[in-house]
Order: structure tokens, then sequence, then C-alpha cells
């Protein structure tokens, strides 16, 4: 009884509308996409597989837009940890591909949020220049070429493995979203966060170390990336300086369709996953309704358009 | 290391291809070229595919007027042998998108894949479950790495790159009459297609015209930087006779260049069709002549040889499209040969 | 220490506490003792030292010379956390609430209860904790789950006011409570106000409005230009003479 009003209290209107939204947009492929292969298994699992480097992108940034900063380089980061990781694993076992990987992630994150922290510059304007310093730095790194990755266990672990019959990227997105809505909801880190985006002087005088909290989400967006990144390379069996790259887009509209304000102070690590999963299938749905590629793009951004209007316009702002 | 080895490796293959007498393009694996008029489907053929209610995916690297003409040629030869086009995609040159794309289409269970692997070692990775389905696949210009013909792919079909390079160098050569200088700006990047058409007119304008030199090499990487490599190039070399730009985006920045110096004796050669560009060449401006590749006859002939893989009737594994040299005089019909579409209309009236 | 003589020894002494920034001088040379259940207003125009005072005492800028005791006991807070973490809450004037969260996550900003071995946050004991409180001091919010931005700014101070009694243990300092509100709130707040003097704790409210100052205080201490002009007993005093002695002007 208590769980059920706790959970329904925890659901506030904006919420339902991503809910709601992907039930809709679900029935409706399902419907009109029936004959076409859109409710198969094998399809609706990939929706899920191609979406989880995404979706915890996506919950780094529910961490990072709550406190109120932004992190504009996670696609950079994703990259340059695939590579770290892809690199290292030439001649190296897995475990320290991974630790490379993750390493260079959080230590990406680390250095912009001193600068965002310490040296009080905009979040906007240092994750800018670290866009494409990184992004510069992901080309160099391998001169542009693709770093096979043949590591079988890597490629398990991160890509085409599975548990019980679970594909392993499926279970990688479970307990990032576990996790992070664990951390987000339930912790005094994940209200201090929250606090700092709502109003960061009441935070301060609260004796909440707000440079700290600002630091600390823009490495849990670094640390993120790079396991999006090693997912990636995982999947790919191959690291390129590319990805990522295309993902700043898709990432931020999950994450305000799922809730997140977008200037702090409320956020929704669930809502991202329904979100993100919300654009891998709307991604998968137009593809198989065989539209042209201008159309695909066309339908999905107003599609995108209508339900960032209506989440937006439910929480009031 | 690796990448002086690359290095190394290319500038090999570019003086092999100096030292020939016929050089032509050679496929990723060194496959000889078969010119692409030469696959088609025969008549009786065209009613077993008709029967056989065949569906086909078009997974592309990037939207472009190219890819449309290409896009627009294997439709209209799939709709010819009754095969139903179930999915189209552009993966913006993102590998992971690829790969998802690749998944995605094949939930409409294709009987052909044509597609652009954006590189081989990202793609061997993304096709595996396509070839394991055991769905035709015809690739555009790059190979999977470790693939192999015919047990893994139907065939591989490009540009004659080769061509296109040389006849630039040809229609350089000849808008300047045969001698002067020539300043090179190439494509910065290892990018096959890019590496293989600026290389070509190198080694022809080196081994054919011994009368005209190279005096400039200038790469680039961004076009949007071309008219400022263009003004320095000029600056150094006032009076050269003739520029080579590796594609028509960094050549209107050189048109730019010529147009603000005042200078009306230096001639452009470019690839690519491009209005700004043609517009110029009809004007009897800087543009001596473009050259252009069949895309549309690319996508036909993408087309034709999965349908011939599906069949069981042989392809060859690696084809080429024929290039044009496109001249005011010949626009009309270049633009159509090329990209299957009228040349715009601004060109046309100019040439009227 | 001369103190021990009184009955009941003060909460809060202020001794000749000097405040300078950069050789400009703030607050002159200000004494001042605060007892439990007492309220003590300081009042004087604007510049004249009040925010100065109020920092000194929450511990966000330390006195350049002079003592603050606090229950008998030399301290110098090292920032504002300390001071807090020693009993003294400060209401400031712009609430310092997070406005998109529940009554209940503010009443416990950076504060929050957490149970268990994984320290996740304990919402239950958080918002009952709230709801007794905000009954208690009958301030009228519709739950201890409703959102700050939904409130009224009487009720949005009603709920500042009740997260400095929920965790003030000697001194809570009130800066311009009603500055921003209405009569009819102005009026609710004053009688939560009154209501704290019978938690035995020491208040020092800052107003600009004196007719609240002659309802709220027992004493009135003046500041002009950061000199101390002196502390009157409400009862024994008038509107006049503190004006004059806030203006100069007799």
């Amino acid at each position: 009884m208590e769980g059920l009003r706790s959970i329904t209290r925890k659901l506030d209107l904006q919420h339902y509308v991503v809910y709601l939204g992907f039930l809709a947009i679900f029935a409706f492929f399902a419907i009109t996409l029936s004959g076409d292969g859109f409710l198969t298994t094998r399809n609706l699992s990939n929706i899920v597989l191609q979406t989880a480097p995404a979706t915890i992108m996506a919950i780094g940034f529910v961490f990072v837009l709550s406190a109120g900063e932004i992190d504009l380089s996670f696609g950079s980061i994703t990259a340059v940890s695939a590579l770290a990781g892809a690199v290292v694993m030439q001649d190296f076992p897995m475990v320290i591909g991974i630790a490379a990987g993750l390493g260079a992630g959080l230590a990406i994150g680390f250095f912009n949020g001193l600068l965002v922290a310490y040296l009080r510059l905009p979040s906007f304007l240092v994750t800018l220049a670290t866009l494409g310093l990184f992004a510069g730095l992901a080309r160099s790194m391998t001169n542009l070429r693709s770093i096979p990755v043949i590591n079988d266990a890597f490629t398990g672990f991160f890509g085409s493995g599975a548990l019980f019959g679970i594909p392993s990227l499926i279970l990688w997105t479970l307990g990032a979203v576990i996790i992070g809505h664990l951390i987000y909801r339930e912790t005094r880190f994940g209200a201090h966060v929250i606090a700092t985006g709502d109003n960061p002087g009441a935070a301060r005088v609260s004796g909440i170390k707000v440079p700290r909290i600002r630091l600390a989400v823009l490495m849990i967006s670094g640390g993120c990336a790079g396991l999006a990144g090693l997912l990636y390379a995982g999947r790919l069996q191959a690291a390129k300086y590319t990805l990522g790259e295309s993902d700043l887009m898709t990432v931020i509209a999950a994450v305000i369709v799922g809730g997140t304000a977008l200037n702090g102070g409320k956020g929704s690590v669930v809502g991202a996953l329904v979100g993100s999963l919300l654009m891998g299938m709307l991604n998968n749905g137009l593809i198989l309704m065989g539209l042209s590629v201008s159309d695909q793009m066309i339908v999905r951004g107003l599609i995108i358009l209508i339900a960032v209007a209506i989440s937006l316009r439910d929480t009031g702002r | 290391m690796k990448f002086k080895n690359l290095i190394a490796t290319a500038s090999i293959m570019a003086a092999l291809m100096g030292t020939t007498a016929h050089a032509e393009t050679v496929g990723p694996m060194g496959e000889a070229a078969t010119p692409s008029t030469t696959i088609q489907v025969s008549d009786d053929k065209v009613a077993e595919l008709k029967a056989g209610g065949y569906k086909a995916a078009l997974l592309w690297h990037d939207q472009s007027d190219f890819v449309n003409a290409v896009t627009l040629g294997a439709t209209d030869e799939f709709k010819r042998l009754g095969i139903e086009v179930v999915a189209t995609t552009s993966a913006g040159f993102d590998a992971a998108k690829q790969r998802s794309d690749i998944e995605t289409a094949l939930a409409k269970k294709p009987n052909i894949i044509l597609s652009l692997p954006l590189d081989p070692v990202t793609s061997a990775a993304a096709f595996k479950e396509a070839k394991a389905d055991g769905v035709k696949l015809v690739f555009l210009s790059n190979l999977p790495k470790g693939y192999q013909h015919p047990e893994d792919y139907a065939a591989i079909v490009t540009d004659d790159l080769f061509q296109m390079g040389k006849q630039a160098a040809d229609a350089l050569a000849e808008a300047i009459g045969g001698k002067g200088t020539v300043g090179w700006i190439f494509h910065d990047a290892t990018y096959y297609v890019t590496n293989q058409r600026d290389n070509a007119f190198k080694t022809t304008i080196e081994n054919d015209y011994p009368d005209i030199k190279i005096v400039s090499e200038q790469g680039i990487s961004d076009p949007a930087r071309a008219e400022e490599i263009a003004n320095a190039m000029l600056l150094k070399n006032p009076d050269l006779s003739g520029i080579y730009v590796t594609w028509a985006g960094p050549a209107e920045g050189v048109l730019a260049a010529l147009r603000a110096n005042g200078n009306k004796t230096t001639k452009i050669v470019t690839l690519d069709l491009s209005e700004p560009i043609a517009l110029d060449m009809v004007g009897g401006g800087s543009v001596a002549a473009i050259i252009a590749d069949e895309a549309y006859e690319l996508g036909r002939a993408m087309a034709a040889a999965g349908a011939r893989a599906l069949v069981g009737e042989e392809t060859p594994p690696f084809v080429v499209a024929p290039a044009i040299t496109v001249k005011t005089e010949n626009v009309a019909d270049g633009w159509m040969q090329s990209l299957k579409r009228a040349a715009p209309d601004s060109v046309l009236s100019a040439t009227k | 220490m001369t103190d021990q003589q009184s009955h009941r020894r003060p909460v809060l002494e202020l001794q000749n506490v000097h405040k300078a920034f950069a050789g400009l001088v703030a607050v002159e040379d200000f004494s001042l003792d605060l007892h439990a259940g007492e309220i003590v207003a300081l009042v004087g125009d604007n510049g004249a030292g009040k925010s100065t005072l109020v920092k000194m005492i929450s511990g966000v800028h330390a006195p350049t010379s002079g003592t603050i005791r606090l229950d008998g006991e030399d301290v110098s807070f090292a920032d504002a956390s300390v001071a807090r973490s020693r009993g003294i809450e400060v209401v400031y004037q712009d609430l310092a609430l997070a406005d998109q969260q529940p009554v209940y996550m503010n009443m416990f900003l950076g504060r929050e209860a957490v149970r268990g071995p994984l320290h996740l946050l304990d919402r239950k004991t958080m918002i009952e904790q709230t709801q007794t409180l905000v009954d208690e001091l009958d301030v009228r919010i519709p739950s201890a789950r409703a959102i700050i931005r939904d409130l009224s700014g009487g009720q949005r101070q009603g709920v500042a006011i009740a997260r400095a009694t929920r965790w003030a243990k000697k001194l809570i300092l009130l800066d311009e409570p009603t500055a921003a509100l209405g009569v009819a709130e102005t009026d609710k707040v004053e009688k939560i106000i009154t209501t704290l003097k019978e938690r035995d704790i020491a208040i020092l409210i800052i107003s600009h409005s004196l007719d609240q100052v002659f309802r709220l205080s027992d004493r009135i201490c003046v500041l002009r230009r950061g000199v101390q002009i002196g502390v009157r007993e409400t009862a024994a005093t008038d509107k006049n003479e503190i004006v004059s002695m806030i203006t100069g002007v007799s």
C-alpha cells in the first residue's frame, strides 16, 4: 500500500507524458508495422541494444543537467575512451583496456569539472571547447584509423555476449539505470545534485559543497561516456573517432523528453531510459516504414518537437 | 610506426601506378576492374526475379546528390526486376549508426543489401549478421575487412577513380595547351576515393605531359579553407596555368580566390558536378572542365549485381562505372548521364 | 567570567566586535548579549552594518577584532557550516529554498536523513518530522510533500523559519523575514516568530519595519554607519527615540 503510494507520488505528471508517448508510438508501430517484423523479439531487443550507449550517456547527462550544468563534450569522451580501450587492449589484457577506457572518461570529466567548479567558467563554454579539443584528440590518437578489438572476452562482455540468455548490452543498460536511479533519487548525494541545480545559493548556505557537486557530476558524465565508448567498441568490435559524435542531439532529446529540466533542479533517470528507448524506437520504426532518409528526419524531428513541447508544458516552464 | 608503414605503402602504390603503362582502378584486394555496362540481368532471369517477390535495402553512409543518384539508379533497376526496396537509411558517417541500421533493416528480411561500408574495420562486425542470414551484399567502394568473394559478398562497385583523375589531367592539359605550370590541391586525409583520384591526376601529368610541371602541392582537409589555400598558392605562383582541386566544394573557394585576384588566365579542373562551378564554366570563366562519375549507372550496376547473385549467376568481384568529362558543350548531356536528371536551369539557360 | 554572576548566562556574547573590509570599517565596536527566549531587533538604515553583523555571527565573515562567545566559550567559525553545527541558524532574505523540491527536502536540505547500510534517503522520517513541525508552528501548507514553487510567499517564509527552528539549538538570525510579504502574510509569519520564544531560543531579527520591531522584540539595538548607537528595552522606549537614534537627527 505504502509502496504503491510512493510509486505514484514519484511519477508526477511529466513522467506520464514520456510513458504515454512511448506507449502510443509503440502501439502505432505495432499496428502499422505488424507485418514488417517490428514486433519480433529480435527487432525489439535490437532497439534496446542499439540504444544502450546513448542510454548510459543520458544517465550521466541527467546528473549534469540536474546540477544546473551542461556537458556538450560527452560524445568526444566516448570516442577517446573507446579508442583508449581498443589501443591498450592490442597489447594488454581486457581489464587494463577497460580501466584505460573508463579512466580516460573520468579524467576528461575531471578536467571539465575542475574548470567549471573551481575556475567558475560556464560549463556550456568549457564543454563546447573540450568537445572540439577531444574530438581532435580522438582523431590524432590513431590518425583517423579504426582500431579493431579482437579480444573475445571484451567483445562478449561489452557487446555480443549474454548471461542467462539476456544480451550483455541489455544487462549493462539495466544495471546503469538501476544504479543511476538509486544514486539520483535515494542518496544524499543525489539530493545535493538536485538542490545545487535548483538553487545553488540555497545549497551553499545549507552546507552543500557546491563546487564538489559540480566536479562530481561532470566526472559522472565523463565516466558514463567512457562506459558508452566501451560498449560501442564491444558492439562494433572496433573503435573509431566518430563513435558518440552524433549522439549529442539524441541524448539531449531523450533526457528532456524524459522529464529532466534543462536548467536544473529536476530530473529522472528512468525517464531518460524511456526517452532514449523512444528515440531508438522512432529510428527503427521509421526505417521499417520504408520512408526515405529525408522523410525519416522530418518525421522524427516533428515527433521530438511535440514530445518536448508536451513534457515542458507540463512542468510549467 | 604504423602510420609510417601506411605512408610507405601508399607511396609504393603510387609508384607502381606511375610506372604501369595502362594504369587503372584496382579493387581493395587488387582485383581487376570489370566495366559496369557488362553487369546486366538477362530477360529470362527478370521473369524469375519478378516471381520471387524479393526485397532489397539501401543502407548508405550519408546523404548527398551522389547518393541520391545512386539510389535512383538502384531503385529504377530494382523496379524493373520486380524487387521491392523496403528500407533506405543514412548513417551520417557514424559507424555505430550504420551497425544499427543494418540490424533494423534485417527485420524486414531483405534479400539484397546495397551499402557503402563506412570503413573496413568497423563494418566487418556490422555486416556479419546480414552475411549469416544469407543476404546478397553489394558494396559501394569499400570492403569489410576479411570478406571473401563470392561467398561473403556479391560485388564491390565503384567509380573508375583512376579514370576520373586521369581525365581531369587530360582536360586541364588541353585547356592550357599542353604546357605550363599547375597547382595540385589534394584531399589531405586517408580516404580511398579522393586519394585515388588525386594521385591519378598527378601520375598522369607527370607521365603523359612532360611540358607541364606541378609547381605547387597543397593538401586540404577543411573545404572552408580552400580560398585561403588558393590565395597563398597564387601569391607564390602568380602565373599558374591551371589548378586541380580535389572536389567541387573546395573548388568554389578556389574560384572565389581567382575572382578576388582578378585572375582570368588560370584554369581550374575539379571533380563532381556542382551548380556554381558549372555556371562559371558555361559563362566562360576559369573552370575548364568538371569530371563527373556515372552515379546513376553505379546504382543500376549495384542492383543488377545483387539480382544476378540472387538467381545464382556469376558476379565479378570488382565493378567500375565510367567517368565523364563535362565541358560547356556537353553540360546538359553530361548532367543527365551522371545524375539522371536535367542540369540546373541556371546552367542550361547560360549555355543558350 | 563576569557573566557567571547573572542568573542566566547569555547564549551569545559579542564583545568589541570590529570588522573592516580592506581598511573600510563596516562595523565599529559592537557589543551585545543575547539570552535564550529573547528577541532582539537590529535596526538601522541601509549600509549601517546589519548584514555584516549577521554574517559574522553566522560564520560567513570572521571579525577583524573582538570576541564572539557561544555559551560562554570563545568561538571562531571557519565557515557557515561550523556555525550551523553549533546551533546557529539563519533565515535569509532570499529564503534560500530550493523551489522545485518538496517542503520536506527543503527542511532537511544538506542534512538529509538516511537509513540502512546503504545510507539511502529516509523520506518517511523526513516527511513525518516536517509534518509535526509545521503543525506545531502552525505553518499552514497543503502537505509536507508540497513543492515550494506552489506555495505563497508567506508559506515559503513559514517553511524557512520552520527549517531554522528544526535545526537551531541556540540562536536564529532572521534577516528581513517579512520584507516581501503582504499584510495578512506578515501577520502570520509574526505569529510563528512569537511562538519561537517559547522554545528557549535566542532570536536576532533585522527589520525595516519599526511597527514590527515593536510588536516582536524585547530589546532594540540601533546601528548607524557601523557605529553601535545604543540598546533599548522595547517596553521602555518609543518610536521617536529609535527613529532619532537611527537617523542621528533629534
